[in-house]
């Protein structure tokens, strides 16, 4: 149970660190929660937990970006909507995959999280640390 | 005496407090039953978008837009050049509202290059959807409900002024009125103005039938009486105004102002001309003699009388009266595909709906359904189902309207449905053959039986499958023999070459082998839902399944194995735009990424080489695409079931009384499928190994590993530890063959 909270926080604000509002500094978000996910970090497929995101100057980079602002202020709603227009435009980005994941994940739909998970993994090519964070992902939603 | 005009006053009051009661129960309740609203998916544009510049002009006709040398209003569009400027009207969709806008977009030939909102770069927009029908009430009437407040005073006063004069001076019956329109008429020499107040006019309309009675006309009287004691005028005003029929479109009744504005102007109420007023207001008195698209000569002369009595009341100057009268109707013109309503997508929106919602809910509530049609990808396969059909018709001889044809095409990855044909008359509303035709499969079940071999672990894309004769005994000890469609044996070949040129003899020693179970199992891991029988034939796809059934199937395939469910709807507002329902994305793997992965790779030969390879004609070989062609029994239908990197197409060809047609799959469906997507754009195919996949040179006629400089050596993909267990070695000067083309190096 305290796994799975700290992985909400971990997440939480992990997209805090992604989004474009005020931030505080990265110690201070993530604080003592973050040891469950040191190595946790790849600009192609998830939040960037250094530094800001660097999202693609596309249709659906744009709509990335909207969905993880929805996501922070906590509007899972427009969240899933931006996801969606998004893997219209690019349907085998997985980065959509992996945040659909999260996004089913803190909504308590374990099940669905580890399918979106999945796809995720199925769509990421040779990207090998691409891959082992979807897996790390993946190993978290299902042991919480 | 007495006693008896008693006994009629009690009798009379008794009718009175009947009829008051039934007033004000349908006043105050709910007045009209409102029409759910479907709308296609809303048009997003961005840079890198591949879109023809012809097919968003038509989209924007469609949806009512006005082309113009230069936009100064929403609603309108210009085009110059490799450039366009939209004015965007406001639209409200499930996330949200778009504000009116202007949107710039520079094409780089058939490609969105660049795209500004309001002067500024931006990386998306959206247009607003299309109003693709309505689940309308039996009566079928539609409307739009407009507030007294969106009206312009002019209609108001010109509404008075012809159908009734004293709207504000009478109690709901005027004496008056009726004198003068009697007058009026005698001077006109004809039916100029009614006699009815807009009250009576209201009562007819809202609460009684259109019966010709004394009885009728006086309940009318007293209902408009009692009509005028509880309402105000406004009120009633505001109610006759969005009651009134003003005309037909196809089975759908046009009710009330606010509709015929955007039915007939293709404008909100709030901006209609004067000569547009003049128009509609004309055509209370008699909506089908005076309707501006159909009897334009009529409507016409209606206008210019109502334009007369707009100048006797001092609505208008001489001058506007003159000057309008020149002018035309200015409706909207639409062309035929303008008209269009989706039956066959209307009729899956409808099932989809049913499971959350009544029908009364659909047809009374005003909701507001967005679906994923797309309709330029509707209109593109309504015209290839059609003119494959026509041209089969014509180069075989065969009766007229002989065949019949359907098609489903889906998003591979998020399964939304974004076209439905379900009869070579797109317009049709009867029978949905894509989602109610059950036709028997044929080799279209072939992939499933490969699938359940490449999920085992004696199988991989190479191993050797016997082509030869073979019988089968029924339960009932009757002998199934199947052949092969050009009557001969093919000797032992690789399981790939043997799906590619869809072999129906190695494909049933397959099934047989690889067990009828599984082989039903493979198809519920597909996401057949129907109880297949584990008899032999169904290896051959000796069963039936409707297009939709089968594009179900197929989405797994293309999806790697992750089953979605296909759906048409997005989301279900409130006539407020209030969020309802929304369906949003969910997928469940249901088998192996690997196996799919081998799969594809020999569908891709499908197109590649085999039985649909007039598609590697067609389309350039960078597609990658793959795909089945089908053909039942003594060709009685012809399949295809192709899909790209994004779109996946199921098209169905066939007769509706089960007899065989002169043409296979390759010959029906798979060119409906070509001429679909001849003009549209489509992503690549890509099958993505996992780590899981090796990829090893063969020696196909050996069917055995070997080294990649030996003659005949192929390059394949190979699920870990289940390669060839030989390895066949050879001298290493010789050179690789034709095979190596198969798969590349």
């Amino acid at each position: 149970m305290l796994l799975k909270r700290a992985c909400i926080v971990w997440l939480a604000m992990v997209l805090a660190a992604c989004s474009q509002m005020p931030q505080q500094s990265y110690e201070a978000q993530v604080g003592e929660h973050f040891q469950y996910f040191p190595n946790w970090y790849h600009h192609n497929v998830g939040h960037q937990l250094y530094g800001h995101n660097e999202y693609v100057s596309t249709a659906q980079g744009a709509l990335i970006r909207q969905a993880d602002t929805a996501f922070f202020e906590d509007n899972w709603q427009a969240c899933q909507i931006f996801l969606e227009r998004a893997q219209r435009i690019a349907p085998r980005d997985p980065a959509i995959y992996v945040r659909l994941s999260y996004l089913y994940w803190v909504q308590m739909e374990k099940p669905l999280a580890i399918q979106t998970a999945r796809r995720a993994l199925s769509v990421v090519g040779s990207d090998a640390m691409a891959k082992d964070e979807i897996l790390r992902l993946l190993a978290v939603i299902e042991q919480n | 005496m007495l006693k008896l005009s008693l006994v009629a006053a009690v009798i009379m009051a008794g009718v009175l407090v009947y009829i008051d009661a039934q007033v004000r129960e349908k006043f105050e309740g709910k007045r009209w039953a409102l029409p759910a609203k479907v709308y296609a998916r809303p048009l997003e544009l961005y840079s890198g978008l591949a879109l023809k510049p012809a097919y968003l002009i038509q989209e924007l006709e469609q949806v009512g837009y006005e082309r113009v040398p230069n936009v100064v209003r929403p609603g309108q569009f210009a085009v110059y050049g490799n450039e366009m400027d939209i004015y965007r009207r406001y639209f409200s969709l499930y996330d949200g509202d778009e504000v009116a806008a202007t949107v710039h977009l520079r094409f780089d030939q058939n490609t969105v290059s660049g795209v500004w909102l309001d002067g500024k770069p931006t990386d998306i927009v959206r247009l607003e959807p299309l109003l693709i029908g309505g689940i309308y009430p039996k009566h079928n009437e539609d409307r739009d409900l407009i507030q007294l407040a969106d009206v312009p005073p002019l209609l108001i006063s010109t509404l008075t002024a012809v159908e009734d004069r004293d709207f504000y001076d009478h109690f709901g019956v005027s004496p008056k009125g009726i004198a003068r329109a009697m007058l009026v008429n005698v001077q006109r020499g004809g039916l100029v103005q009614g006699g009815s107040t807009l009250t009576q006019q209201l009562v007819k309309n809202f609460y009684l039938t259109s019966e010709r009675s004394l009885r009728r006309k006086i309940t009318e009287a007293l209902m408009s009486l009692l009509l005028e004691m509880h309402y105000s005028k406004d009120e009633i005003l505001e109610a006759y105004l969005n009651e009134v029929y003003l005309g037909q479109s196809g089975r759908r009744a046009i009710h009330g102002f606010g509709l015929a504005s955007q039915f007939y102007f293709g404008k909100h109420i709030g901006q209609l001309s004067a000569p547009e007023i003049a128009t509609l207001v004309g055509m209370v008195k008699g909506p089908s003699v005076y309707n501006p698209k159909r009897k334009p000569e009529n409507a016409m002369a209606r206008r210019n009388v109502v334009l007369d009595v707009m100048l006797e009341q001092q609505l208008i100057t001489p001058y506007e009266n003159q000057a309008w009268k020149l002018r035309g109707l200015d409706v909207v013109e639409y062309d035929e595909y303008q008209k269009v309503e989706y039956p066959a997508y209307l009729d899956l929106v409808r099932r989809q709906l049913r499971s959350d919602y009544q029908d009364a809910d659909l047809t009374s509530e005003g909701l507001r359904i967005y679906t994923s049609l797309d309709p330029i990808l509707q209109r593109q396969a309504e015209r290839a189902v059609k003119s494959r059909i026509e041209e089969v018709e014509r180069d075989f001889r065969l009766p007229k309207k002989a065949l019949q044809g359907a098609m489903v095409i889906a998003s591979t990855e998020s399964g939304e449905v974004e076209a439905v044909i379900g009869d070579r008359n797109s317009r049709y509303f009867g029978f949905n053959r894509a989602l109610d035709a059950h036709r028997s499969i044929g080799s279209l079940a072939k992939p499933a039986v490969y699938l359940t071999a490449l999920r085992q672990d004696r199988y991989n894309l190479v191993t050797p499958l016997d082509d030869s004769p073979i019988k089968v005994a029924g339960a009932k000890g009757q002998i199934w023999e199947p052949e092969n469609y050009d009557h001969k044996s093919h000797g032992t070949l690789p399981l790939y070459q043997a799906m590619a040129m869809s072999l129906n003899q190695a494909t049933a020693r397959l099934g047989m082998n690889v067990g009828l179970n599984n082989v039903v199992n493979t198809f519920k891991d597909l996401g057949v839902e129907r109880n297949l029988p584990a008899y032999p034939s169904i290896v051959l796809g000796a069963f039936e399944l409707s297009p939709f059934e089968v594009a179900q199937m197929y989405q797994t395939i293309a999806a790697s194995g992750f089953k979605t469910p296909l759906k048409a709807i997005r989301a279900v507002t409130t006539a407020n735009g209030e969020l309802l329902t929304r369906y949003g994305f969910a997928v469940e793997q249901s088998i192996d990424t690997e196996s799919v992965y081998l799969l594809q790779k020999a569908m891709q030969q499908v197109v590649k080489i085999g039985t649909a390879r007039f598609l590697n004609q067609q389309f350039s070989s960078d597609l990658n695409l793959a795909g089945k062609t089908g053909t039942s029994d003594r060709q009685r239908d012809s399949w295809f079931a192709g899909f790209s990197g994004d779109k996946l197409a199921v098209a169905w060809l066939g007769r509706d009384n089960n007899d065989p047609m002169p043409i296979t799959g390759s010959g029906g469906a798979l060119r409906v499928w070509a001429k679909t997507f001849a003009d549209l754009p489509l992503q690549p195919l890509y099958p993505l190994p996992t780590e899981n996949i090796e990829e090893h040179w063969v020696n196909l006629e050996q069917f055995s590993l070997t080294d990649a400089s030996c003659e005949g050596a192929v390059k394949l993909p190979f699920i870990r530890g289940r390669m060839p267990l030989q390895t066949q070695t050879c001298t290493p000067t010789q050179t690789k063959g034709w095979w190596s083309d198969w798969f590349g190096d």
